[in-house]
């Protein structure tokens, strides 16, 4: 990774990372505002020109912040939520990616422009009918009414087929001389080999599920079952804002996604790597 | 290839057969409906009765509220209240939208003032008049300026419950640098001018470091500021004598309105921070703006803000001319509860014990003390707890006083329209085409009117009459 930055030109270099440094910054600057208004009180959040430096620690907001919404519940519900959506979706999109790219059957790629062609249905046009079913079949309240409708999407079948698609016939061959199994071929050759890409595919569902606003407001309706994205609204107050402890509310659900992200960060690196030494 | 296009065709085909036979089926079912509702049907006796009431109030006052629904449930035993916040009030317009096919509803909701048109058309809920006709329930505490706004033909359909006004917050001690009277605020647009000028401070380098004053770009000014000059927002008396059908904010007092509003801009005396009020309220309390207008809910936060800073003053809306305090008065603002028709009788019934208890005097007291709403109830003033929050706060009199010297007419009964929420963006983008010079008050209001009518035409030929 590291190698496009050995330039020999030291000027060059430099030049380089200043660029990356003033990037960073311009990254890193909401994030750090954030993060210094949770800790700020009622008189000095609002003081002129803006604290650029922490002045105090005021954890009472993130005290605040906890009891105006019950976030620790919220964030266990999120994770329960969105790490269905996201294990669903990689057993799916697996399944059905290899079938496009390996299995030989009539129709395929008619099938698969069918399958794309789901993408462009707009979710919010779907959501009432969705409602409405779920409703119908009494998972209103329930985990299962939170995950149901993500479990399968045309995008990550679309991910991974095109991943699949690079990995080269003659293996799938090879291992079918062997008598290697569909399933077995699947889990112990075509996954490990595709772990990049179901690493993104992971983030990316995980985090889109961590998001969702509309659709955990509709389908739950005791506070038990609220996710995050509603307990930061639940922070925000029409014609009274407080923003220290809104942003509080913010950090705290924003920390364990980080986590997730170091994780997988590494875990993506390591599938290129791990790649490119078998390959 | 024949084949495969036969089978693709049959699998769109059973995919087709599978959404039908879903959606019809959802509406066939009532039965179906959440878990509360069961328990409910089944207490037609002496059982306690559950209902479920939507609210949209957040932080703090979501927290009044759950004490005050606690406070209702610890009192009797026949009803349990379970309060849960949907979201914003648009949101749980949406929701509670969502919900009526499937009869999916709450037994009480709070809705926010411009959604009052929307509700009743929607027809799914039970006015309160009704309730109070049936058990003769006394309503001369209702503050008549608010119980005004939710009437529509003669009847009461919400309980108000939620109250504020707009009104004017000064920097007293910035007034007092500025060599001007620090117990005086501006009552017309020419004093706001004036003051300004007084106000505007510069640096070395010319540069303003401190301005006038800074009021947000939104719609809900300008709807009051209409109000207090005498003007109707939309047609047939703001839609309450009949049905509204055209917008008339464009007439001379909106265009006098942003002309005046554009000067003080232009001159530089005044700064435009954009739509959001929270960042003219955060201008206001860092003491770089002198004067804004917020609502009255924001009363505490300001003085909270201010503490150890500056003082802060409240005055009235300012008005046009000093002859507009004889003719008119501000419009109020906020929410109110509703009860739903399509919940079982015994459901309404617990509804509306709860609905009195919210408007008590006590509640209302105790409520106006945590939020800085107005209590709708005038008697909640001699709660010995709010006599002693006024005497903490005094600037507080100041918007109780705007809303008793309001007449009660059609001006301040506010504009009645389904499309509101929408009606607000449009006014706000002209005033910014405005602003920015592309359009002039009177093109921009114009153009803003045009397309507000259209919404309206199209609402009441789609859900209205």
């Amino acid at each position: 990774m590291m190698k496009f930055l050995h330039f020999k030109n030291p000027i060059v270099k430099v030049l380089l990372y200043l660029l990356l440094i003033a990037g960073a910054v311009v990254m890193i600057f909401p994030l750090y505002t954030g993060v210094l208004t949770s800790f700020l009180g009622p008189e000095t959040i609002s003081s002129y020109p803006p604290k650029l430096f922490p002045v105090e620690f005021r954890w009472q907001n993130y005290i605040d912040a906890s009891r105006q919404a019950p976030l620790l519940r919220f964030i266990l519900n999120s994770f329960i939520q969105s790490g269905g959506v996201m294990i669903m979706q990689l057993i799916t999109a697996s399944l059905a990616a290899f079938a496009f790219a390996f299995l030989p059957f009539k129709g395929k790629n008619i099938a698969f422009l069918v399958f794309l062609s789901t993408m462009m249905i707009p979710w919010e046009s779907t959501i009432i009918p969705n409602y409405l079913f779920i409703q119908k079949i009494g998972w209103t309240d329930t985990y299962q009414g939170l995950i149901s409708p993500f479990m399968a999407t045309a995008f990550g079948t679309f991910l991974l087929r095109q991943f699949f698609m690079s990995i080269p016939k003659d293996l799938y061959d090879a291992a079918k001389m062997d008598g290697c199994s569909n399933v077995r071929f699947l889990t112990s050759i075509l996954l490990p080999l595709a772990r990049p890409a179901l690493g993104t595919l992971a983030v990316y569902s995980f985090l889109q599920t961590y998001n969702q606003y509309l659709w955990p407001l509709l389908i739950t309706n005791s506070t038990n079952m609220r996710t995050v994205q509603i307990g930061i609204t639940m922070l925000q107050v029409f014609e009274r804002e407080q923003w220290q402890i809104v942003m509080a509310g913010v950090v705290t659900i924003m920390i364990p996604t980080l986590f997730l992200f170091f994780a997988a960060n590494r875990q993506l690196i390591r599938g290129l790597t791990a790649g490119a030494i078998k390959g | 290839m024949k084949r495969s296009l036969i089978r693709i065709l049959t699998v769109i085909i059973l995919f087709g057969l599978f959404l039908q036979a879903c959606t019809p089926a959802a509406t066939k079912a009532p039965e179906s409906a959440t878990k509360a509702p069961e328990v409910a049907t089944k207490a037609p006796s002496s059982e306690v009765v559950n209902i479920a009431f939507w609210h949209a109030m957040s932080g703090h006052n979501g927290e009044v509220i759950e004490e005050l629904v606690k406070r209702f449930n610890d009192s009797q035993s026949a009803i349990v209240v379970t309060p849960t916040y949907q979201g914003s009030y648009d949101d749980s317009i949406n929701k509670l939208k969502a919900g009526l096919q499937s009869k999916d509803v709450p037994a009480i909701v709070q809705v926010y003032d411009i959604g009052t048109r929307l509700m009743i058309d929607l027809g799914v809920m039970t006015p309160m008049q009704s309730f109070i006709d049936k058990e003769k329930f006394d309503v001369s505490d209702i503050e008549p300026g608010v119980a005004n706004y939710y009437s529509v033909d003669g009847k009461l359909w919400s309980m108000p419950f939620n109250t504020s006004n707009p009104v004017l917050y000064y920097n007293k001690t910035l007034f007092k640098e500025a060599g001007l009277d620090p117990e005086k605020a501006p009552r017309t647009w020419a004093d706001v001018t004036e003051y300004s000028r007084a106000l505007v401070k510069k640096d070395a380098s010319g540069a303003t470091t401190q301005y006038g004053c800074s009021f947000a770009i939104y719609g809900w000014f300008v709807e009051q500021f209409l109000a207090v000059q005498g003007s109707y927002y939309v047609n047939n008396e703001n839609g309450r004598a009949a049905l509204a059908t055209e917008a008339t904010f464009n007439g001379q007092e909106g265009v006098d309105l942003l002309t005046w509003w554009k000067a003080l801009n232009d001159e530089g005396i005044c700064v435009n921070l954009g739509r959001a009020t929270s960042d003219t309220k955060k201008a206001f309390d860092s003491g770089v703006v002198a004067m804004t207008l917020d609502s009255t809910a924001g009363l505490r936060d300001r003085i909270d803000a201010a503490a150890g800073k500056f003082e802060v003053g409240v005055g009235f809306l300012p008005r046009s001319e000093e002859a507009d305090y004889e003719k008119s008065g501000t419009i109020i603002g906020g929410a109110s509860l509703w009860i739903t028709n399509l919940r079982p009788q015994a459901e309404q019934d617990a509804a509306w014990e709860f609905v009195k208890f919210m408007s008590s005097a006590e509640s209302q007291a105790y409520w106006h003390i945590q939020t800085g709403y107005y209590p709708i109830n005038s008697a909640g003033y001699n709660e010995p707890d709010d006599v002693a929050w006024r005497a903490k706060y005094p600037q507080f009199q100041v918007a109780i006083d705007q809303l008793h010297m309001a007449p009660i007419n059609n001006y301040t009964a506010g504009g009645l329209i389904g499309v509101f929420p929408e009606a607000r963006q449009t006014v706000e983008t002209a005033i910014e085409e405005c602003f920015a010079g592309t359009s002039s008050p009177k093109d921009a209001l114009d153009k803003g009117a045009k397309s507000v009518t259209q919404a309206i035409v199209d609402y009441n030929d789609n859900i209205g009459q």
